[in-house]
């Protein structure tokens, strides 16, 4: 650990005093704490109501997962602010050197340019961190209604979160560093968002090769923590493009060296991160942090799937905005991949909606090829698909496979809590403790 | 033209510099002698600013070489811009401490430097709120607060009044007499001849002359080689 009296430690406190006098990052931090009530306070209604709240009828309990019911919408305010508010205040931070002149003084003090930026993507992330107490302050009420609070869940969601602020930091280090003005870099950070939201619009039409490149944009990969779905290659790929926007960024504050070497630097940095991205596509390994599972098959299931060892091929004849096709995918396909070692699925369509390829005999077709054996089938449910691939298999499961002790069922958490004092907390004291902080800050920084 | 003299701790050679079509320098040769005051003077967009950036290593250079001396600490220049307002939100006691700690700089001149400067009114103020020559002067007490042996200050009397730029330079001139080189960047003459010992003249990006030149002479020799 750098002392703080060592040259990197006063860079993190200036870079720390600058993002306290930033009126950028107190906006953020006042306007999460509404953001997120929102998303909290009718959460826990809807979770309520379904729960049997005002005499309504109860719901199923598998389905009360506070995971999915009520982490899934308070955090989701976090990624509102991390595409649309961060941005700003991790621009204002790392452009103001530039335009203050600033950055021709400190590049005087010998120093790795990538320090120089760590410095600033730390005290970033420490400025993200105090806004994320915005919905912590939502997981201590939920605490307070006597709601279910499954650690593993939220720290899968948490981590989710901060991968994607440290995303969008790194993302608009980079546009800051390489354009000339904050304006600019304003606009090429939020046409990268709005690009991998086109990006995720395109792959839900086209599939195939758009759609795994989809599944790394901040968006999916949020959607995957949510869930409790943790993948090392999602993690690796995170920490490899957030490494790489703050390398862009370091190479763009130096600005003593000839922009044809910055220019060759950076091409380099993004073909080898290219590259890198590539190899970390195929890290299969996975965790299901979710409580109810709902990333996994039975455990049964995962026996008999495992004991499979030849490479399994799916055909299916179903159009990208089929529904079927979703729940195929959502349901069934994405728990295959992370039990199946060698598992492929094709989608083959002629139009992106199926409407008018109905009337084709093979579409909703279901061609499985397990080894050379093969089969068709048109059961896009997971049961069906797990039966044609035991039946191609010849690994039928016996009755009774599953014991209560190997695996409990998941009873959910219903709770029919109306939202006490969650609106006092997110639109009254949270503003004013934060206005309140900003004007201390002022005074003591005069 | 005088140049390679043997005490000169930093030697210039063939600095180039252009941007687009425009020639910022061109083939810019000249040297810096240890404890002196160098001025180089020079009409508006004769190059004097791109030349202190590069020195300062905060512009690349074309072509050309800057040579320092063997005995000199590195890093050995230090580069004050001209027209910057770094850390705007911060007081200027806490650029001062900032300064010192980040740069490894003189924290026993600390006190010498705010009371010649005259920053103790405003010590406390943030460096957006001050006017054009307090704001000056609390960044020349940043340039002369580092440990760098030579110092390049572009126009440091920019924005001082009469008073302040007399009082500036009596303490410049007492820096440089106590061993730090000074190489500044000034576009009045008058006060060019009172502070400097030698001058390099720039025109069009190229160095015209370089050398000792008498201050009555400054002007003239000035109006005909610019």
């Amino acid at each position: 650990m750098r002392s703080l009296r060592s040259p990197f430690g006063w860079l993190l406190r200036k870079e720390w005093r600058e993002l306290v006098s930033s009126r950028a990052w107190w906006v953020m931090l006042l306007l999460i704490g509404p953001l997120v009530g929102v998303s909290f306070i009718s959460a826990v209604r809807t979770y309520a109501e379904l729960s049997g709240l005002n005499g309504t009828a109860a719901g199923v309990g598998e389905v009360f997962s506070p995971l999915v019911g009520i982490w899934a919408p308070t955090f989701s305010a976090c990624e509102l602010a991390a595409a649309f508010l961060l941005p700003f205040v991790a621009i204002r931070v790392v452009a103001a050197d530039r335009h203050s002149g600033a950055l021709k003084l400190e590049l005087q003090r010998p120093m790795r340019a990538m320090t120089r930026v760590s410095a600033k993507a730390i005290v970033l992330m420490a400025g993200w961190l105090l806004a994320s107490f915005a919905p912590l302050l939502g997981l201590a009420l939920w605490r307070l209604y006597g709601g279910a609070i499954y650690p593993p869940e939220i720290g899968s969601v948490f981590t989710g979160h901060i991968v994607n602020a440290a995303l969008a930091i790194s993302l608009a280090a980079a546009a800051s560093t390489l354009t000339d003005h904050p304006a600019t870099a304003a606009i090429v950070t939020l046409s990268v968002t709005v690009g991998t939201w086109i990006l995720s619009f395109v792959a839900a039409v086209h599939g195939g090769r758009w759609a795994q490149a989809a599944a790394f944009t901040p968006t999916a990969i949020v959607a995957e923590f949510q869930h409790g779905l943790v993948r090392l290659s999602v993690l690796l790929i995170s920490a490899l493009l957030i490494l790489g926007g703050l390398s862009l960024a370091a190479i763009g504050t130096r600005l003593g060296a000839a922009p044809r070497k910055r220019l060759v630097e950076s091409l380099a940095l993004v073909a080898g991160l290219a590259a890198a991205i590539v190899c970390a596509s195929f890290v299969p390994s996975t965790w299901d942090l979710s409580e109810s599972r709902m990333n996994s098959f039975p455990r049964s299931d995962e026996r008999l799937l495992t004991s499979i060892q030849q490479p399994l091929r799916i055909e299916a004849h179903l159009a990208p905005e089929d529904p079927r096709r979703h729940d195929l995918e959502t349901q069934t396909v994405s728990k295959l991949r992370r039990i199946m070692r060698d598992f492929e699925i094709s989608y083959v369509s002629a139009t992106s909606i199926g409407l008018f390829e109905q009337t084709s005999g093979h579409y909703g077709e279901l061609r499985y090829d397990l080894g050379g054996r093969t089969s068709v089938g048109r059961n896009a449910t997971t049961d069906g698909v797990l039966e044609s691939i035991y039946t191609l298999a010849d690994v039928l499961p016996a009755a009774g496979d599953v014991t209560e002790d190997e695996e409990p069922a998941f009873r959910g958490h219903p709770l029919a809590v109306p939202p006490t004092g969650a609106a006092f907390m997110f639109y009254g004291a949270w503003p004013a403790a934060i206005a309140i902080a900003a004007m201390m800050s002022r005074r003591r920084g005069s | 033209m005088p140049t390679g003299q043997p005490d000169a701790i930093v030697r210039v050679s063939g600095l180039s510099k252009r941007y687009g079509r425009l020639i910022a320098l061109a083939d810019a040769s000249f040297s810096v002698n240890i404890g002196e005051v160098l001025g180089v003077i020079g009409p508006n967009g004769s190059g004097k600013t791109t030349l202190f950036e590069i020195l300062g290593g905060v512009l690349p250079a074309d072509s050309g070489t800057v040579e320092l001396s063997r005995d000199l600490p590195r890093p050995a220049l230090f580069y004050l811009p001209d027209g910057i307002t770094p850390w705007s939100d911060q007081s200027v006691s806490w650029a001062l401490d900032f300064t010192i700690g980040f740069f490894g700089g003189r924290s026993e001149l600390r006190r010498e430097v705010i009371d010649r400067l005259a920053l103790t009114p405003f010590l406390r103020s943030r460096l957006s709120t001050l006017s054009k020559g307090q704001r000056k002067r609390a960044l020349l007490a940043c340039g002369l607060l580092t440990p760098h042996p030579v110092l390049l200050a572009d126009e440091p009397f920019d924005g001082l009044d009469l008073r302040q730029t007399r009082e500036v330079t009596e303490y410049l001139k007492g820096v440089a007499a106590g061993g730090r080189t000074l190489l500044v960047s000034i576009h009045q003459i008058s006060e060019a001849g009172r502070l400097c010992d030698r001058f390099v003249l720039l025109s069009g990006g190229r160095v015209r002359a370089e050398g000792a030149i008498p201050v009555a002479q400054l002007e003239e020799v000035f109006l005909a080689l610019t």
